[in-house]
Protein backbone atom coordinates (compact mmCIF):
# COMPACT_ATOMS: atom_id res chain seq x y z
CA UNK A 1 0.00 0.00 0.00
CA UNK A 2 1.19 3.58 -0.93
CA UNK A 3 1.50 6.11 1.68
CA UNK A 4 -1.21 7.66 -0.61
CA UNK A 5 -3.50 5.07 -0.52
CA UNK A 6 -2.93 5.09 3.49
CA UNK A 7 -3.68 8.59 3.59
CA UNK A 8 -6.71 8.25 2.06
CA UNK A 9 -7.89 5.57 3.76
CA UNK A 10 -7.52 7.04 6.84
CA UNK A 11 -9.00 10.03 5.63
CA UNK A 12 -12.35 8.11 5.17
CA UNK A 13 -12.26 6.55 8.29
CA UNK A 14 -11.70 10.37 9.76
CA UNK A 15 -14.74 11.09 7.79
CA UNK A 16 -16.98 8.84 8.66
CA UNK A 17 -16.37 9.23 12.49
CA UNK A 18 -15.82 12.67 12.84
CA UNK A 19 -17.33 14.78 10.05
CA UNK A 20 -20.97 15.41 11.94
CA UNK A 21 -18.63 16.62 15.20
CA UNK A 22 -16.83 18.52 13.45
CA UNK A 23 -19.58 20.61 11.07
CA UNK A 24 -21.21 20.85 14.91
CA UNK A 25 -17.76 22.51 16.24
CA UNK A 26 -17.45 24.57 12.95
CA UNK A 27 -21.28 25.50 13.66
CA UNK A 28 -20.43 27.15 17.15
CA UNK A 29 -17.73 28.77 16.05
CA UNK A 30 -18.84 30.30 12.94
CA UNK A 31 -22.81 30.79 14.17
CA UNK A 32 -23.48 29.75 10.58
CA UNK A 33 -23.98 26.20 9.56
CA UNK A 34 -23.74 26.97 5.61
CA UNK A 35 -19.79 28.29 6.77
CA UNK A 36 -19.29 25.50 8.95
CA UNK A 37 -20.33 22.69 6.22
CA UNK A 38 -17.65 24.61 3.68
CA UNK A 39 -15.09 24.57 5.95
CA UNK A 40 -15.77 21.34 7.68
CA UNK A 41 -15.45 20.62 3.67
CA UNK A 42 -12.06 22.22 3.09
CA UNK A 43 -10.94 20.56 6.20
CA UNK A 44 -10.85 17.10 5.19
CA UNK A 45 -9.33 18.10 1.75
CA UNK A 46 -6.32 19.31 4.19
CA UNK A 47 -6.09 16.72 6.02
CA UNK A 48 -6.32 14.36 2.96
CA UNK A 49 -2.81 15.99 1.39
CA UNK A 50 -1.15 16.29 5.28
CA UNK A 51 1.73 14.66 6.29
CA UNK A 52 0.71 13.63 9.55
CA UNK A 53 -1.30 10.73 7.53
CA UNK A 54 1.44 9.27 4.96
CA UNK A 55 2.75 7.31 7.45
CA UNK A 56 0.18 4.01 8.00
CA UNK A 57 0.10 4.72 12.10
CA UNK A 58 -3.17 5.58 13.03
CA UNK A 59 -4.03 9.14 14.44
CA UNK A 60 -3.49 9.33 18.03
CA UNK A 61 -5.82 12.21 18.45
CA UNK A 62 -8.19 12.24 15.58
CA UNK A 63 -10.25 15.11 16.93
CA UNK A 64 -7.63 17.39 18.32
CA UNK A 65 -6.19 17.04 14.86
CA UNK A 66 -9.20 18.09 13.18
CA UNK A 67 -9.48 20.85 15.41
CA UNK A 68 -6.02 22.31 14.74
CA UNK A 69 -6.48 21.61 10.79
CA UNK A 70 -9.77 23.74 11.27
CA UNK A 71 -8.69 26.41 13.60
CA UNK A 72 -6.30 27.99 11.12
CA UNK A 73 -9.15 28.14 8.31
CA UNK A 74 -11.85 29.65 10.68
CA UNK A 75 -8.62 32.21 11.42
CA UNK A 76 -8.51 32.77 7.87
CA UNK A 77 -11.96 32.74 7.68
CA UNK A 78 -12.26 35.58 10.16
CA UNK A 79 -9.26 37.41 8.43
CA UNK A 80 -10.82 37.34 5.13
CA UNK A 81 -14.48 38.48 6.18
CA UNK A 82 -12.99 41.27 8.49
CA UNK A 83 -11.11 42.82 5.12
CA UNK A 84 -13.85 42.11 3.17
CA UNK A 85 -15.85 44.31 5.71
CA UNK A 86 -12.98 47.27 5.30
CA UNK A 87 -12.88 46.71 1.45
CA UNK A 88 -16.74 47.61 1.23
CA UNK A 89 -16.80 50.56 3.56
CA UNK A 90 -13.47 51.79 1.76
CA UNK A 91 -15.26 51.39 -1.49
CA UNK A 92 -19.21 53.14 0.04
CA UNK A 93 -16.40 56.06 0.97
CA UNK A 94 -14.76 56.65 -2.52
CA UNK A 95 -16.38 59.56 -4.76
CA UNK A 96 -18.45 57.66 -6.93
CA UNK A 97 -16.32 58.54 -10.14
CA UNK A 98 -13.32 56.83 -8.45
CA UNK A 99 -14.84 53.06 -8.06
CA UNK A 100 -13.17 50.85 -9.66
CA UNK A 101 -14.61 48.47 -12.30
CA UNK A 102 -15.92 45.45 -11.25
CA UNK A 103 -13.27 43.46 -12.92
CA UNK A 104 -10.33 45.43 -11.14
CA UNK A 105 -12.29 45.27 -7.87
CA UNK A 106 -12.37 41.82 -7.55
CA UNK A 107 -8.70 41.19 -9.29
CA UNK A 108 -7.96 44.34 -6.20
CA UNK A 109 -9.19 42.02 -3.47
CA UNK A 110 -7.76 39.17 -4.89
CA UNK A 111 -4.32 40.92 -4.31
CA UNK A 112 -5.68 42.60 -1.07
CA UNK A 113 -6.69 38.77 0.24
CA UNK A 114 -2.64 37.56 -0.43
CA UNK A 115 -0.64 40.48 0.50
CA UNK A 116 -3.31 40.55 4.35
CA UNK A 117 -2.26 36.82 4.46
CA UNK A 118 1.19 37.13 4.36
CA UNK A 119 1.22 40.20 7.06
CA UNK A 120 -1.12 37.65 9.25
CA UNK A 121 0.21 37.93 13.20
CA UNK A 122 2.25 40.80 12.60
CA UNK A 123 1.96 43.05 15.60
CA UNK A 124 -0.06 45.88 14.42
CA UNK A 125 2.83 48.30 14.99
CA UNK A 126 4.94 46.30 12.54
CA UNK A 127 2.00 45.48 10.16
CA UNK A 128 1.35 49.97 10.19
CA UNK A 129 5.19 50.75 9.51
CA UNK A 130 5.67 48.08 6.89
CA UNK A 131 2.24 49.36 4.99
CA UNK A 132 3.37 53.13 5.41
CA UNK A 133 6.91 51.70 3.48
CA UNK A 134 5.06 49.80 1.01
CA UNK A 135 1.88 51.18 0.14
CA UNK A 136 3.03 55.23 0.80
CA UNK A 137 6.38 54.97 -0.05
CA UNK A 138 7.02 56.47 3.15
CA UNK A 139 10.50 56.67 3.81
CA UNK A 140 11.69 55.62 7.17
CA UNK A 141 12.54 58.88 8.69
CA UNK A 142 8.52 59.42 7.86
CA UNK A 143 7.43 56.46 9.40
CA UNK A 144 9.62 57.34 12.71
CA UNK A 145 8.21 60.30 12.89
CA UNK A 146 4.68 59.35 12.42
CA UNK A 147 4.53 56.28 14.93
CA UNK A 148 6.72 57.95 17.20
CA UNK A 149 9.49 55.15 17.14
CA UNK A 150 13.01 55.49 16.24
CA UNK A 151 14.53 54.91 12.57
CA UNK A 152 16.54 51.91 13.69
CA UNK A 153 13.08 50.71 14.83
CA UNK A 154 11.63 51.27 11.69
CA UNK A 155 14.41 48.87 9.95
CA UNK A 156 13.82 46.53 12.52
CA UNK A 157 10.00 46.38 12.00
CA UNK A 158 10.65 46.13 8.27
CA UNK A 159 12.80 43.62 8.39
CA UNK A 160 10.79 41.28 10.47
CA UNK A 161 8.05 41.76 8.14
CA UNK A 162 9.62 41.23 5.20
CA UNK A 163 10.69 38.02 6.65
CA UNK A 164 7.58 36.76 6.99
CA UNK A 165 6.15 37.96 3.87
CA UNK A 166 9.57 35.99 2.24
CA UNK A 167 8.32 32.76 4.20
CA UNK A 168 4.74 33.15 3.31
CA UNK A 169 4.91 34.57 -0.31
CA UNK A 170 3.85 31.50 -2.60
CA UNK B 1 -5.29 21.62 -9.84
CA UNK B 2 -5.11 24.36 -7.78
CA UNK B 3 -4.23 22.65 -4.55
CA UNK B 4 -1.65 20.53 -5.35
CA UNK B 5 -0.10 23.70 -6.60
CA UNK B 6 -0.37 25.43 -3.45
CA UNK B 7 1.38 22.36 -1.41
CA UNK B 8 4.06 22.25 -4.02
CA UNK B 9 4.73 25.75 -2.77
CA UNK B 10 4.82 24.69 0.35
CA UNK B 11 7.10 22.14 -0.23
CA UNK B 12 9.48 25.03 -1.59
CA UNK B 13 8.88 27.31 1.28
CA UNK B 14 10.56 24.60 3.51
CA UNK B 15 13.53 24.25 1.60
CA UNK B 16 14.30 27.97 1.56
CA UNK B 17 17.37 29.09 4.11
CA UNK B 18 16.20 30.75 6.38
CA UNK B 19 19.50 32.55 6.76
CA UNK B 20 19.17 33.49 3.06
CA UNK B 21 15.76 34.77 3.81
CA UNK B 22 16.91 36.80 6.71
CA UNK B 23 19.58 38.40 4.46
CA UNK B 24 17.52 39.01 1.35
CA UNK B 25 14.86 40.59 3.69
CA UNK B 26 17.68 42.89 4.95
CA UNK B 27 18.12 43.66 1.56
CA UNK B 28 14.97 44.68 0.76
CA UNK B 29 14.92 47.42 3.98
CA UNK B 30 18.13 48.77 2.61
CA UNK B 31 16.93 48.81 -0.77
CA UNK B 32 13.73 50.83 -0.04
CA UNK B 33 15.84 53.89 0.49
CA UNK B 34 18.92 53.13 -1.78
CA UNK B 35 17.27 52.02 -4.90
CA UNK B 36 19.32 54.44 -6.86
CA UNK B 37 22.26 53.63 -4.91
CA UNK B 38 25.40 51.76 -7.28
CA UNK B 39 27.15 51.34 -4.30
CA UNK B 40 24.43 49.16 -2.63
CA UNK B 41 22.96 47.67 -5.95
CA UNK B 42 26.67 46.45 -6.79
CA UNK B 43 26.77 44.94 -3.35
CA UNK B 44 23.59 43.36 -3.75
CA UNK B 45 24.62 41.69 -6.98
CA UNK B 46 27.53 40.11 -5.28
CA UNK B 47 25.60 38.67 -2.20
CA UNK B 48 23.13 36.94 -5.02
CA UNK B 49 25.85 35.44 -6.96
CA UNK B 50 27.36 34.32 -4.08
CA UNK B 51 25.33 30.99 -3.39
CA UNK B 52 22.26 29.39 -5.07
CA UNK B 53 20.52 30.07 -1.38
CA UNK B 54 20.79 33.84 -1.73
CA UNK B 55 19.38 33.92 -5.61
CA UNK B 56 16.10 31.54 -5.09
CA UNK B 57 15.90 33.65 -1.60
CA UNK B 58 16.23 36.91 -3.52
CA UNK B 59 13.62 35.87 -6.46
CA UNK B 60 11.07 35.19 -3.07
CA UNK B 61 11.75 38.16 -1.87
CA UNK B 62 11.17 40.29 -4.84
CA UNK B 63 7.54 38.94 -5.29
CA UNK B 64 6.78 40.50 -1.91
CA UNK B 65 7.55 43.81 -4.02
CA UNK B 66 5.60 42.33 -6.61
CA UNK B 67 2.58 41.75 -4.65
CA UNK B 68 2.42 44.90 -2.93
CA UNK B 69 2.94 46.94 -5.94
CA UNK B 70 -0.39 45.45 -7.07
CA UNK B 71 -2.17 47.41 -4.49
CA UNK B 72 -2.55 51.51 -4.93
CA UNK B 73 -2.49 53.26 -1.15
CA UNK B 74 -5.84 54.94 -1.28
CA UNK B 75 -7.74 51.34 -1.03
CA UNK B 76 -5.07 49.47 0.05
CA UNK B 77 -4.02 51.54 3.42
CA UNK B 78 -7.81 51.45 5.06
CA UNK B 79 -8.15 47.80 3.50
CA UNK B 80 -4.80 46.37 4.96
CA UNK B 81 -5.15 48.80 8.06
CA UNK B 82 -8.22 47.06 8.76
CA UNK B 83 -8.09 45.13 12.47
CA UNK B 84 -10.16 43.27 14.49
CA UNK B 85 -10.11 46.58 16.63
CA UNK B 86 -11.90 48.97 15.33
CA UNK B 87 -10.14 51.59 17.56
CA UNK B 88 -7.39 50.93 15.59
CA UNK B 89 -8.69 50.78 12.37
CA UNK B 90 -9.62 54.14 13.21
CA UNK B 91 -6.34 55.17 13.93
CA UNK B 92 -5.23 54.18 11.13
CA UNK B 93 -7.76 55.76 8.60
CA UNK B 94 -6.60 59.26 10.95
CA UNK B 95 -3.17 58.76 9.71
CA UNK B 96 -3.66 58.30 5.75
CA UNK B 97 -5.83 61.49 6.15
CA UNK B 98 -2.61 62.83 7.50
CA UNK B 99 -0.32 61.57 4.40
CA UNK B 100 -0.02 64.47 2.14
CA UNK B 101 2.73 63.47 -0.14
CA UNK B 102 2.40 60.96 -3.37
CA UNK B 103 3.54 57.53 -3.18
CA UNK B 104 6.67 56.87 -5.01
CA UNK B 105 6.21 53.54 -5.95
CA UNK B 106 2.76 52.54 -7.74
CA UNK B 107 0.54 50.76 -9.32
CA UNK B 108 0.24 47.36 -12.01
CA UNK B 109 -2.78 44.93 -12.14
CA UNK B 110 -2.14 41.64 -13.17
CA UNK B 111 -4.98 41.71 -15.35
CA UNK B 112 -5.29 42.21 -18.83
CA UNK B 113 -8.28 44.68 -18.38
CA UNK B 114 -6.30 47.27 -19.65
CA UNK B 115 -6.34 48.31 -23.22
CA UNK B 116 -2.93 48.25 -24.57
CA UNK B 117 -2.09 50.65 -26.95
CA UNK B 118 1.32 52.07 -28.45
CA UNK B 119 0.95 54.16 -30.98
CA UNK B 120 3.55 57.12 -32.72
CA UNK B 121 2.15 60.47 -33.77
CA UNK B 122 4.64 63.68 -35.20
CA UNK B 123 3.70 66.41 -36.46
CA UNK B 124 5.84 68.74 -39.64
CA UNK B 125 6.79 72.13 -39.04
CA UNK B 126 4.27 74.49 -38.98
CA UNK B 127 1.74 71.90 -38.19
CA UNK B 128 0.05 71.46 -34.84
CA UNK B 129 -2.69 68.29 -33.95
CA UNK B 130 -4.82 67.48 -31.16
CA UNK B 131 -5.55 63.94 -29.83
CA UNK B 132 -7.59 61.92 -27.56
CA UNK B 133 -6.40 58.87 -25.72
CA UNK B 134 -8.10 56.04 -24.72
CA UNK B 135 -7.91 57.03 -20.94
CA UNK B 136 -9.35 60.14 -21.57
CA UNK B 137 -6.53 62.27 -21.96
CA UNK B 138 -6.24 64.92 -24.45
CA UNK B 139 -2.99 65.59 -26.80
CA UNK B 140 -1.78 68.64 -28.44
CA UNK B 141 1.06 68.59 -30.48
CA UNK B 142 2.74 71.77 -31.35
CA UNK B 143 5.07 72.29 -34.42
CA UNK B 144 7.69 69.53 -35.44
CA UNK B 145 7.06 67.25 -32.53
CA UNK B 146 7.35 63.56 -32.17
CA UNK B 147 5.77 61.31 -29.36
CA UNK B 148 5.21 57.80 -28.79
CA UNK B 149 2.35 56.48 -26.50
CA UNK B 150 2.66 53.34 -24.72
CA UNK B 151 0.12 52.40 -22.38
CA UNK B 152 -0.14 48.95 -20.83
CA UNK B 153 -1.20 47.24 -17.61
CA UNK B 154 1.34 48.99 -15.64
CA UNK B 155 1.65 52.20 -16.70
CA UNK B 156 0.63 55.19 -19.15
CA UNK B 157 3.67 56.44 -21.30
CA UNK B 158 3.81 59.34 -23.34
CA UNK B 159 8.12 59.02 -24.94
CA UNK B 160 8.34 63.14 -26.37
CA UNK B 161 11.36 62.91 -28.83
CA UNK B 162 11.71 66.17 -29.74
CA UNK B 163 8.96 69.49 -29.96
CA UNK B 164 6.05 70.45 -27.45
CA UNK B 165 3.25 69.02 -25.89
CA UNK B 166 0.05 70.20 -24.09
CA UNK B 167 -1.16 67.62 -22.04
CA UNK B 168 -4.52 67.44 -20.19
CA UNK B 169 -5.05 64.57 -18.35
CA UNK B 170 -8.53 65.58 -16.81
CA UNK B 171 -10.67 62.96 -15.40
CA UNK B 172 -12.69 61.53 -17.18
CA UNK B 173 -15.51 59.58 -14.82
CA UNK B 174 -15.92 57.01 -17.24
CA UNK B 175 -12.79 56.12 -16.70
CA UNK B 176 -12.46 55.30 -13.27
CA UNK B 177 -9.61 52.99 -13.17
CA UNK B 178 -7.28 54.99 -15.47
CA UNK B 179 -6.83 57.16 -11.93
CA UNK B 180 -4.72 54.26 -10.70
CA UNK B 181 -2.05 53.68 -13.19
CA UNK B 182 0.72 56.58 -13.08
CA UNK B 183 0.86 59.29 -16.20
CA UNK B 184 4.49 59.47 -16.97
CA UNK B 185 6.54 61.49 -20.06
CA UNK B 186 9.85 60.76 -20.75
CA UNK B 187 12.21 62.41 -22.65
CA UNK B 188 15.88 62.02 -22.56
CA UNK B 189 16.54 64.54 -19.77
CA UNK B 190 14.24 62.42 -17.76
CA UNK B 191 10.57 61.84 -16.37
CA UNK B 192 7.98 63.42 -15.75
CA UNK B 193 5.34 62.41 -13.75
CA UNK B 194 1.36 63.45 -13.89
CA UNK B 195 0.05 64.20 -10.25
CA UNK B 196 -2.63 66.95 -11.65
CA UNK B 197 -4.27 67.53 -15.19
CA UNK B 198 -2.76 70.16 -17.27
CA UNK B 199 0.46 71.01 -17.84
CA UNK B 200 3.11 71.75 -21.19
CA UNK B 201 5.93 69.43 -21.98
CA UNK B 202 8.92 71.25 -24.54
CA UNK B 203 12.08 69.47 -25.57
CA UNK B 204 15.07 72.12 -26.49
CA UNK B 205 18.45 70.86 -27.25
CA UNK B 206 19.57 69.56 -23.69
CA UNK B 207 16.92 70.68 -21.82
CA UNK B 208 13.24 69.92 -21.00
CA UNK B 209 10.91 72.47 -20.19
CA UNK B 210 7.86 71.79 -17.73
CA UNK B 211 4.78 74.41 -17.49
CA UNK B 212 2.02 73.31 -15.30
CA UNK B 213 -1.19 75.04 -15.58
CA UNK B 214 -3.89 72.35 -13.43
CA UNK B 215 -2.74 70.16 -10.83
CA UNK B 216 0.79 69.38 -10.06
CA UNK B 217 4.00 66.92 -11.74
CA UNK B 218 6.92 65.60 -10.40
CA UNK B 219 10.31 66.12 -12.15
CA UNK B 220 12.85 63.35 -12.10
CA UNK B 221 15.96 63.66 -13.99
CA UNK B 222 17.79 60.63 -15.82
CA UNK B 223 20.96 60.87 -14.04
CA UNK B 224 20.12 62.90 -10.27
CA UNK B 225 18.22 61.59 -7.66
CA UNK B 226 16.73 64.67 -6.90
CA UNK B 227 12.71 64.20 -7.19
CA UNK B 228 11.08 68.27 -7.61
CA UNK B 229 7.30 68.38 -7.35
CA UNK B 230 5.40 71.52 -9.60
CA UNK B 231 2.84 73.02 -8.54
CA UNK B 232 -0.23 74.66 -10.55
CA UNK B 233 1.17 78.13 -11.82
CA UNK B 234 4.92 77.29 -11.98
CA UNK B 235 7.49 75.98 -14.93
CA UNK B 236 10.51 74.93 -14.54
CA UNK B 237 13.69 73.37 -16.73
CA UNK B 238 15.66 70.38 -15.94
CA UNK B 239 18.76 68.11 -17.89
CA UNK B 240 19.51 64.70 -17.41
CA UNK B 241 21.83 66.31 -14.50
CA UNK B 242 20.21 69.21 -12.46
CA UNK B 243 16.59 70.34 -12.02
CA UNK B 244 16.05 74.52 -11.88
CA UNK B 245 14.48 76.07 -9.38
CA UNK B 246 10.16 76.94 -10.30
CA UNK B 247 9.52 79.96 -11.91
CA UNK B 248 6.11 81.58 -11.46
CA UNK B 249 4.60 80.28 -15.39
CA UNK B 250 4.07 82.14 -18.65
CA UNK B 251 0.45 83.03 -18.38
CA UNK B 252 0.67 82.85 -22.51
CA UNK B 253 3.01 79.66 -22.39
CA UNK B 254 0.22 76.83 -23.76
CA UNK B 255 -1.23 79.76 -25.85
CA UNK B 256 0.49 78.30 -29.02
CA UNK B 257 -2.45 75.38 -28.27
CA UNK B 258 -5.14 77.99 -29.63
CA UNK B 259 -2.92 78.81 -32.89
CA UNK B 260 -1.19 82.11 -30.89
CA UNK B 261 1.85 83.59 -30.27
CA UNK B 262 1.34 86.18 -27.45
CA UNK B 263 4.25 88.36 -26.87
CA UNK B 264 4.32 91.15 -24.22
CA UNK B 265 7.55 93.36 -24.28
CA UNK B 266 9.16 90.13 -25.63
CA UNK B 267 12.79 90.69 -27.27
CA UNK B 268 12.22 90.61 -30.75
CA UNK B 269 15.20 87.74 -30.96
CA UNK B 270 12.92 85.65 -28.56
CA UNK B 271 10.17 86.28 -30.66
CA UNK B 272 11.87 85.30 -34.25
CA UNK B 273 13.51 82.07 -32.35
CA UNK B 274 9.78 81.16 -31.49
CA UNK B 275 8.68 82.15 -34.43
CA UNK B 276 10.92 79.94 -36.65
CA UNK B 277 9.36 76.50 -35.26
CA UNK B 278 6.63 77.41 -36.87
CA UNK B 279 8.19 77.79 -40.81
CA UNK B 280 9.99 75.20 -42.46
CA UNK B 281 13.72 76.79 -43.75
CA UNK B 282 15.74 79.59 -41.87
CA UNK B 283 14.58 82.51 -40.12
CA UNK B 284 17.06 84.67 -39.15
CA UNK B 285 16.78 87.79 -37.19
CA UNK B 286 20.68 90.61 -37.33
CA UNK B 287 21.70 90.74 -33.88
CA UNK B 288 21.41 94.23 -34.18
CA UNK B 289 17.72 94.49 -33.74
CA UNK B 290 17.14 91.20 -31.14
CA UNK B 291 16.84 93.99 -28.65
CA UNK B 292 13.89 95.14 -29.81
CA UNK B 293 10.58 94.81 -27.97
CA UNK B 294 7.56 93.59 -29.33
CA UNK B 295 3.70 93.14 -28.10
CA UNK B 296 0.98 91.35 -29.46
CA UNK B 297 -1.26 88.20 -30.29
CA UNK B 298 0.08 86.66 -33.83
CA UNK B 299 -1.68 83.92 -35.12
CA UNK B 300 0.45 80.98 -35.77
CA UNK B 301 -1.16 79.68 -39.14
CA UNK B 302 0.05 82.39 -41.33
CA UNK B 303 3.58 83.37 -40.16
CA UNK B 304 3.89 84.95 -43.04
CA UNK B 305 1.56 87.40 -42.66
CA UNK B 306 3.04 88.18 -39.13
CA UNK B 307 6.16 88.49 -40.45
CA UNK B 308 4.61 91.06 -43.41
CA UNK B 309 2.62 93.18 -40.53
CA UNK B 310 6.42 93.40 -38.53
CA UNK B 311 7.58 96.26 -40.00
CA UNK B 312 4.24 98.33 -39.68
CA UNK B 313 5.62 98.40 -35.86
CA UNK B 314 9.08 97.93 -35.70
CA UNK B 315 12.47 99.60 -37.40
CA UNK B 316 13.00 96.58 -39.46
CA UNK B 317 12.62 95.25 -43.11
CA UNK B 318 12.06 91.36 -44.08
CA UNK B 319 14.75 89.96 -46.85
CA UNK B 320 13.26 87.10 -48.59
CA UNK B 321 16.12 85.18 -50.14
CA UNK B 322 13.57 82.43 -51.18
CA UNK B 323 10.45 81.47 -49.49
CA UNK B 324 12.84 79.30 -47.21
CA UNK B 325 15.46 81.38 -46.52
CA UNK B 326 13.92 84.80 -44.70
CA UNK B 327 15.81 87.50 -42.84
CA UNK B 328 15.03 90.19 -40.50
CA UNK B 329 17.37 93.25 -40.46
CA UNK B 330 17.60 96.55 -39.55
CA UNK B 331 15.50 99.15 -41.67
Amino acid sequence: MTSSDSARQQCGALYVEHHRWLVGWLRYKLGCLHDAADLAQDTFVRVLSSRELQTEEPLQEPRAFLVTVAGRLVSNHFRRRSLEQAWLETLAALPPQQVPSPEVQTSLLQSLHEVDAMLDGLAPRVRQAFLLAQLEGCTYAQIAERLGISVRTVKRYMAEAYEQCIMLTL
Amino acid sequence: MHHADSLNGMDQTDKLDRTAVREAAGWLVRLHEERQNPQTLAALARWRASSEEHERAWQRAQLVNDKFGLIPAQLGMPVLGHASSSSRRRAIKALVLLMTFVPASYVAYRHSAWREWTADYATRTGERRSLSLNDGTELELNTDTALDVKFDAVQRLIRLHRGEVLIDTGADPRRADESFRPFWVQTRQGRIRALGTRFVVRRDHDITRVQVYDGAVEVQPANAGARQVIQAGQQLSFSAEAVQLPRPVDPHGADWARGLLVAQQMPLGEFIHELARYRPGLLRCDPAIVDLRISGAFQLDNTDQVLAALPATLPVQVVYRTRFWVSLTAA
